[in-house]
């Protein structure tokens, strides 16, 4: 179940590598996100992590639910574009996304050895790093920039997850409240925005 | 023996009630009157009363392509897993087998639009030509890596080998292939998000275009073979990605079987009612996203063993 | 308890930037310099103090990089108040501008003195993205443009180190649990880490976040213009308090890579930094205006100090920062003045000044600038002695003398271009040009002298024996 859950994530994140519109790109966030919360849920229970369990009830309400929908009134009172248009056409992106996840799985390689985890999984969230990478830059609008530096975020706390079974509670915590004023901050720099796009 | 030819009978015969099925699903969504889902056999006995009137500048390609279009799909319906356990099964073929047998099928299809000398026909074999460039590949990487992950390059035998012991440990890789087919299944036998089956409008036809200029006995022998293409999806899907149920009792493992085409019927059904057609050119993102996943689930099998 | 003083200067000033009264703002300095007294505390305490458990310790090097931030702090809380008579800023912009530097300041005091590295991550990043307000404060299309580049690769580089964080956790994890955390823990078990490969991918990820943030190759000009497009007392901000706090991380996170992997470190942080000085020597040689060349500049120092720190030359890197964290802010705060007739006039920027006050802020500004190119008695002057000194001192008994003489050669004559070009800017702004009149007010005054009087008192003997007895 942890693995169908891990291959939820990374299918989520690359089918928002490749989608055209605005509201969809943040529904795949919004999965994206359910499934790192679920997978954190089943992990606490399985290993009567308590810590991991509240991580994994914050991210399904903050992360799939309240950080979704703020973006959506943001992008509808700033009247962002709806329209995603990518940088690199399709057909090379067809070839990129290939080549990174096989680059990130080489390079995961080594490492998955020396961690008490599971090997795949670690290797998949450092692939999901990247991926995100790719996605704050392959699209010229803000949302996917934003979007992007949130699947980080996740890949970054699946990471933690399957690296060392949990990172403490106090730093899950700060992540989160790091995270919330990042859409604080976003929240202020879009108010110029209307005047841009 | 007996149950292997039974079960390609079964599938031959439940072809056009499938596609029927589907129709008539997305009308009762629609909240339409439905059709009949036996309407598919009436459509075809109708057909093969009619005659046929071909265009002046058809070749013998008019004559022997719907043939050569049906042919070679027959001959994958001999090739597919088993639906029961104990049935006998070819267990030697493998995904290029597969995939150029019916990659032949198109090739005849598109031969069929374009001898005609209509520009429907053209436009429709060259779109045609189009998805399949980026589908074929996808297949081929999908079926591969679901084969290895079941430990057999023969299709067949895969299939038997899921329906025994189906490895959860690779449940990842599964996932990525399943998306992977399934989004294959769509664009290969047309439906909405690539192909509209039920429109005659020149922005929406890709198959329908090909076989514009066909009336009677080819119509009838090109529209089976679109029937026969989708059971060959759905059969294909069902074995590989939903092996439960294989070891009842003949009977009921068939009927399990037949049920689970209609359950892949049934999700098309929906899929089709709440999606809109994409754009010609969007069909390489969508296409894109099947084989880059067929890519992942081939690599994340082969280099992680997940 | 220590903590809350240390905090209340800034959340005075968080709840000032909530009143609509000009006239409590004048008052700011004063509790600022009120942070003084909570860091004399510190430096007359036994070492090491745990102020919150294992989370935040005070040792040496803690307090001294807090004293330096926290003199910085009080210089920019004085230069604040004129702000607004050199730029344009409108007055609910201006109460922001205050509030985001609360924030900015109490996560960089929470960043300093963590002992964590999850906490040290977290006041870095509460850092972080205070500044992109701060920066976007200024209403122009570049300030949006860049404030929005700042986000993205600011998030970029925050989550490199978080990234490394994790896999040094995860590297140590397996001896010393939870405490992995710890910097002090991962130093006592430096040895016993079962996977150095995966502590120093981990070093090398954290290491490549921290240098884009200070702006190392390749984002120099990244933060260039990120100076260039906010206010001047974010730029001082910038180079005095947040690149205080990287480079304590930066130091300690090599302390620990160099007791795991001495040879690996030195190789890495060399190639990454004279590359880095490099790239901008030249680029200073082309600088026009007096943000970016303070900005460039500022790079260079630090990549200085990262190498001397690694070279062997702790000594000499310790009284380089420090020395740099009081001249760049005091640059950049001058700049406010010196660019008050328009951006470009880098000829006769010292010329025309009247009165005391302008005969003072000339002195000054001219001390500063040639104190920055380590001209004696600078105390990067001495710095530099030493830092070159020890590296070759720590090359003799290894393999690589040849190797670290020609690195301080190539080093010399990168460090003589931009030496060359400081001294022609010194001496195009005191004799060329027109001599046009600009407005000195006594507060940023104050707060360059204030700036002086902290590196004179870097210079003097109690400061530089404190300074050795540090690592």
């Amino acid at each position: 179940m942890v693995d169908l859950l891990i291959g939820i994530f990374l299918a989520t994140l690359i089918t928002a590598l490749f989608t055209t519109r605005l509201y969809r790109l943040l529904m795949w966030y919004s999965l994206n996100s359910l499934s790192l919360g679920l997978l954190a849920l089943l992990l606490g229970r399985s290993q009567h992590d308590g810590a991991m369990v509240a991580s994994g009830v914050i991210t399904l309400l903050l992360k799939a639910g309240a950080i979704p929908w703020i973006l959506k009134r943001l992008s509808q009172r700033f009247a962002l574009e709806r329209r995603i248009v990518p940088n690199i056409r399709i057909q090379y992106a067809i070839m990129l996304v290939p080549a990174i996840l096989v680059f990130t799985f080489y390079l995961a390689e080594p490492i998955s050895h020396m961690v008490s985890g599971n090997a795949n999984d670690v290797a998949i969230s450092i692939s999901s790093l990247f991926l995100a990478l790719l996605l704050m830059m392959e699209h010229r609008n803000i949302a996917p920039k934003i979007v992007g530096f949130l699947a980080m975020e996740n890949a970054l706390f699946l990471l933690g997850t399957t690296a060392t079974g949990g990172m403490p509670m106090l730093v899950e915590l700060g992540i989160f409240f790091d995270l919330l004023m990042a859409i604080v901050v976003i929240n202020l720099l879009l108010r110029r925005e209307e005047v841009r796009r | 023996m007996s149950l292997y030819l039974l079960t390609i009978l079964l599938l031959l015969l439940i072809a056009p009630l499938l596609l029927g099925t589907i129709k008539a699903l997305k009308m009762w969504l629609l909240f339409k009157r439905p059709l009949s889902p036996l309407q598919g056999y009436r459509d075809a006995a109708k057909l093969l009363r009619k005659e046929t009137v071909l265009s002046e500048e058809a070749s013998v390609v008019t004559r022997i392509g719907p043939f050569l279009v049906l042919a070679p799909l027959l001959i994958v319906l001999f090739f597919l897993p088993p639906a029961a356990r104990g049935a006998w099964y070819v267990s030697f073929v493998d995904a290029f087998t597969l995939t150029g047998l019916m990659a032949l099928s198109t090739f005849f299809l598109m031969l069929l639009g374009l001898d005609g000398a209509s520009s429907f026909g053209g436009i429709g074999a060259s779109r045609e030509a189009f998805i399949a460039a980026l589908a074929e590949p996808a297949m081929v990487l999908t079926i591969f890596a679901v084969s290895m992950m079941a430990g057999d390059l023969g299709v067949g035998q895969a299939g038997a080998n899921l329906a025994r012991s189906f490895p959860t440990n690779h449940m990842a890789s599964f996932l990525f292939a399943g998306i992977s087919f399934f989004l294959l299944l769509l664009a290969e036998n047309g439906r909405i998000p690539v192909d509209n089956p039920e429109t005659h409008l020149e922005l929406t036809m890709v198959h329908e275009a090909m076989i514009l200029e066909l009336g009677g006995v080819p119509l009838a022998l090109v529209e089976t073979a679109a029937a026969v293409k989708f059971v060959i999806f759905a059969s294909l899907f069902a074995s590989l990605f939903l092996p439960f149920g294989a070891d009842l009792a003949w009977p009921l493992a068939l009927a399990l079987f037949v049920g689970k085409l209609f359950l892949v019927a049934l999700v098309v059904a929906l899929v089709e009612v709440h999606t809109a057609k994409l754009r010609l050119f969007k069909v390489p993102n969508l296409l894109g996203i099947a084989i880059v996943f067929a890519f992942l689930s081939l690599i994340t099998f082969y280099v992680l063993g997940a | 308890m220590m903590i809350a003083l240390l905090s209340l200067p800034a959340l005075a000033m968080f709840v000032a930037s909530f009143l609509h009264t000009p006239r409590a703002r004048r008052f700011l300095p004063l509790s600022s310099v009120a942070i003084l007294i909570p860091v004399a505390m510190l430096f007359f305490h036994p070492k090491p103090w745990r102020l919150w458990g294992d989370y935040l310790v005070a040792d040496d090097l803690d307090s001294y990089v807090l004293l330096v931030a926290s003199v910085v702090g009080i210089g920019v809380t004085l230069a604040l108040l004129t702000l607004g008579r050199h730029v344009e800023i409108g007055e609910a912009a201006y109460r922001r501008f205050y509030r985001f530097f609360a924030l900015f300041w109490i996560g960089l005091i929470v960043s300093i003195l963590a002992n964590h590295m999850g906490i040290y991550w977290i006041g870095l990043e509460m850092a972080t993205l205070s500044t992109v307000y701060m920066i976007k404060t200024h209403h122009s299309a570049a300030a949006h443009r860049e404030a929005w580049n700042y986000m993205i690769v600011g998030a970029i580089a925050i989550s490199l180190v978080l990234f490394g964080i994790i896999l040094i956790y995860a590297s140590a994890k397996p001896v010393l649990g939870e405490k992995a955390m710890l910097f002090d823990a991962l130093l006592a078990q430096a040895h016993a880490i079962p996977s150095p490969f995966l502590f120093e991918m981990g070093f090398a990820l954290a290491t490549m976040g921290m240098f884009v943030k200070m702006g190392f190759f390749p984002m120099n000009l990244w933060l260039a213009n990120i100076e260039r497009a906010s206010y001047y007392p974010v730029a001082a901000l910038f180079s005095g308090i947040l690149e205080s706090a990287v480079i304590l991380g930066f130091f300690r996170f090599s302390t620990v890579a160099r007791a795991v992997n001495e040879p690996h470190l030195v190789g890495f942080v060399f190639v990454y930094t004279l590359l880095t000085i490099f790239v901008v020597a030249f680029l200073i040689y082309r600088a026009k205006d007096f943000m970016r060349l303070f900005s460039l500049s500022g790079i260079e120092h630090m990549a200085l100090i990262a190498l001397f720190w690694v070279g062997g030359g702790t000594f000499a890197a310790l009284l380089h920062f420090g020395a740099h964290a009081f001249l760049k802010p005091a640059l950049f705060l001058s700049t406010g003045v010196l660019e008050s007739r328009g951006r470009y006039h880098i000829a006769g920027a010292l010329r025309g000044y009247r009165g005391f006050r302008g005969r003072l802020f000339v002195f000054l500004v001219g001390l500063f600038l040639l104190a920055i190119v380590s001209l004696p008695p600078s105390p990067m002057f001495f710095s530099e002695l030493y830092g070159f000194g020890a590296m070759v001192d720590a090359a003799e008994s290894s393999h690589h003398l040849l190797a670290m003489i020609g690195a301080t050669l190539l080093l010399l004559i990168l460090l003589s271009v931009i030496f060359y070009r400081f001294v022609a800017i010194y001496q195009s702004m005191r004799y060329e040009g027109e001599a046009e009149e600009r407005p000195v007010y006594a507060a940023e005054l104050a707060a360059l002298a204030l700036f002086a009087a902290g590196l004179l008192l870097l210079i003097t003997p109690t400061a530089m024996e404190f300074l050795r007895r540090i690592v």
